[in-house]
């Protein structure tokens, strides 16, 4: 017998370095957490190296861009301007796109964003912690209350399917999906704000009034909430409906699961049935819902941020595009991507947390 | 509303139940009547549709929302002698009756855990709702229980319920429906959808529980093998009716209704070769229109000419067995022929 399986054990062992190096990398990818923080940054890198190659086939590049506003308002010659433009910034647009990527992936792996190409001496990390804080704000702001009014109402319907109440929210909620978010940031802005003045749009501009101090202190909150307040009404409109109709779905099928039909027969609580019972069970599918919606959001914040002139990451990306900086419109990509990524990548690694059937390669 | 006998805990007395349905009602359960004595285990059998399940969801108030109770009373005896109506009691009243008197184990056990919640906090969570809600009690309670059903309690209290295999499940939540001591426990087909040495155990378990614990049973089956063995009384139930009703040994050896023989000769023997499996012709009747007279008189091979004109009474014959039949004799003889 011993004879018979030996030759196949020395098979199985590893005879080099180097299969044993593939064996120890074999077992590293098997660790479930290693293998999705893996992913994420593969995920990373082939969006952003995507994203780099795409922003180079718009038309024009920073110089040219800057080259015709100042030939249109100075009236120079094309060739004294361009030598204005091209002095000031460390752009050289002749550089080939391979030669320009390696330098940047070169200074990425340094955790180096780089300078800004039409703002030059200001690093585009110091723009991004600027502007990032607030739109995680206003974004966070609205989709968090987006989803528990979605999941209140979504149990609402569920509860009273089939009445006036129930028909009324489920037009309401299609109606409200229907619309576009950027839409409706008009809508408010011309209808609310203009045409019945219950706000003046041109106070509402940045993120807080210029004359309060940043700080704990009730006119900074204050006036940070109200500058937000608009961007954050238009994100809960554009996504509220969604929230409600899934979560209609999900809590009507779960109502017709045994588990609520015993618990009912136990004599529970309804109090104790409705959440621990139906409404975290109705919840499981629309938590990965949410964090697919993070990214949505994220992206589609730099119309809204545009609309009502909140400066967030998105107005500084619009802001970017249209001068066509590069440096800074890759930063806020990278950022874009990672915050997506890593919303899926805590996504992965909570859902366990809700629901202990999935938790099982870790423990098992 | 005092005149209960002592020894008798759930008595109901011309119980009607109607479904409203689009295309009419249905009339679910029809003048039912029956007592449940302490400690005593009563199968309902009958055919799918028949109307056990409606039967027994009446007596903790569980009908699906189209459902009407159109007559009758259920009559509750509590341990101290008090009487209630179910039928009467108030919502509040109703949410501490269900599981603390009477407890119910659905059909379809596989599903009736909560998924993301332990065995541990499902147990807690029912005894708290009926205001015990010291939990080192109740987990002493629930391991005393868990190893009464013949598991190994600690691991099962701890458990998530994906981690239990489809019997485990059952008898986990055999042991919770006497948690807070019910006087009733209905079971609703406690062992289909389970292999036939799961059935075995859950079997015994019940046994061995109802020995230990006395409380008295209702249980719904198809499966009249699980009825001779589990039952002091079986009760065949026919188109929402109860037919048929007595002690075990009375009904399967001296049925009196063509429709309780027919669904015995429909049984496969043991003891001596069958080619072809006997079954009772022609289906269940439609309960929006039923039959007129006796409800089974278009399938009976007794049938009479009255038959399709009287509605028989379940009337007394021989102490405590009763039948709803106009040709017992003729069942009788059948009977004599066969053996």
């Amino acid at each position: 017998m011993v004879s018979q399986t030996s030759p196949m054990l020395e098979d199985a062992k590893p005879e080099s370095a180097t299969e044993r190096i593939i064996e120890r990398a074999m077992k590293i990818y098997q660790n479930y957490i290693l293998r999705v923080l893996l992913q994420a940054v593969l995920t990373v890198w082939a969006v952003t190296s995507f994203t780099f190659i795409l922003i180079r086939l718009m038309p024009g590049n920073p110089i040219d861009v800057l080259v015709e506003q100042i030939l249109v308002q100075e009236g120079i010659s094309y060739e004294e301007a361009y030598a204005r433009v091209a002095s000031s910034f460390q752009f050289d647009p002749d550089a080939s796109t391979l030669d320009q990527y390696l330098d940047w992936l070169g200074d990425l792996i340094r955790f180096d964003l780089g300078e800004s190409i039409t703002s030059p001496g200001t690093k585009v990390i110091d723009e991004i912690a600027r502007f990032l804080p607030w739109t995680v704000f206003a974004v966070g702001a609205g989709l968090l209350i987006s989803f528990i009014l979605g999941i209140v109402l979504g149990m609402a319907m569920a509860y009273y399917r089939n009445s006036p109440l129930d028909h009324l929210l489920s037009l309401f909620a299609s109606f409200i999906t229907g619309i576009p978010n950027y839409i409706w940031g008009l809508l408010i802005v011309i209808i609310l704000g203009i045409q019945f003045g219950l706000f003046n749009v041109g106070q509402l501009r940045g993120t807080y009034a210029s004359d309060v101090e940043i700080g704990f202190n009730y006119p900074f909150i204050s006036s940070a909430l109200a500058h937000a307040a608009l961007p954050i009404i238009t994100y809960v409109i554009s996504t509220l409906g969604g929230w409600m109709l899934n979560m209609k779905s999900s809590t009507m099928s779960v109502l017709n699961e045994d588990y609520v039909n015993v618990a009912e027969a136990r004599g529970l609580r309804d109090s104790r049935i409705i959440s621990a019972y139906v409404g975290r069970n109705a919840m499981l599918p629309l938590f990965t819902q949410l964090t697919i919606s993070i990214g949505f959001v994220l992206g589609s914040g730099v119309v809204i941020e545009e609309i009502f002139v909140y400066w967030g990451l998105g107005h500084y990306l619009f802001a970017s595009i249209t001068t066509r900086d590069y440096t800074s419109m890759q930063g806020v990509f990278l950022i874009l991507t990672m915050t997506v990524v890593m919303a899926n990548v805590l996504a992965d690694l909570g859902y366990g947390l809700l629901d202990p059937r999935v938790r099982v390669s870790g423990e098992k | 509303m005092g005149k209960m006998k002592d020894d008798v805990v759930l008595q109901v007395d011309d119980l009607s139940i109607v479904y409203h349905t689009i295309r009419g009602d249905v009339k679910a359960t029809n003048n039912v009547s029956f007592e449940l004595r302490k400690g005593e285990a009563m199968a309902l059998i009958g055919e799918s549709g028949s109307g056990k399940t409606t039967i027994s969801l009446s007596l903790i108030r569980k009908l699906p929302k189209n459902a009407e109770v159109t007559q009758g009373q259920v009559l509750y005896q509590r341990e101290n002698g008090e009487v209630q109506d179910i039928l009467q009691l108030s919502n509040r009243q109703l949410r501490e009756f269900r599981w603390q008197d009477c407890a119910m184990v659905f059909q379809g056990a596989q599903n009736a855990f909560n998924p993301v919640l332990k065995v541990s906090k499902q147990f807690e969570d029912t005894a708290r709702a009926h205001g015990w809600s010291d939990k080192k009690a109740v987990r002493q309670r629930s391991l005393e229980l868990l190893k009464l059903v013949r598991l190994d309690p600690e691991r099962v209290y701890d458990a998530y319920p994906h981690e239990l295999s489809g019997g485990m499940k059952q008898r986990t939540l055999l042991a919770l429906s006497v948690l807070l001591s019910p006087q009733i426990v209905i079971l609703d087909e406690p062992t289909t959808a389970l292999d036939i040495l799961t059935q075995r155990a859950i079997i015994d378990v019940l046994n061995d529980m109802q020995e230990k614990l006395n409380f008295s049973i209702i249980f719904i089956s198809h499966d009249l093998s699980l009825a001779a063995e589990m039952a002091d009384v079986v009760a065949t139930v026919y188109a929402g009716e109860i037919i048929e009703i007595g002690p075990v040994n009375d009904m399967f050896y001296e049925s009196l209704h063509p429709y309780t023989f027919g669904l015995l000769a429909a049984v496969p023997k043991l003891d001596h070769e069958q080619d072809v499996l006997t079954s009772i012709k022609g289906t269940p009747p439609n309960l929006i229109n039923p039959p007129s007279g006796c409800k089974f008189h278009p399938r009976c091979r007794f049938v009479l000419d009255r038959c399709n004109v009287d509605v028989p009474a379940l009337t007394e014959d021989l102490g405590s067995h009763l039948a709803a039949c106009w040709n017992k004799e003729a069942v009788v003889e059948a009977r004599k022929e066969q053996v």
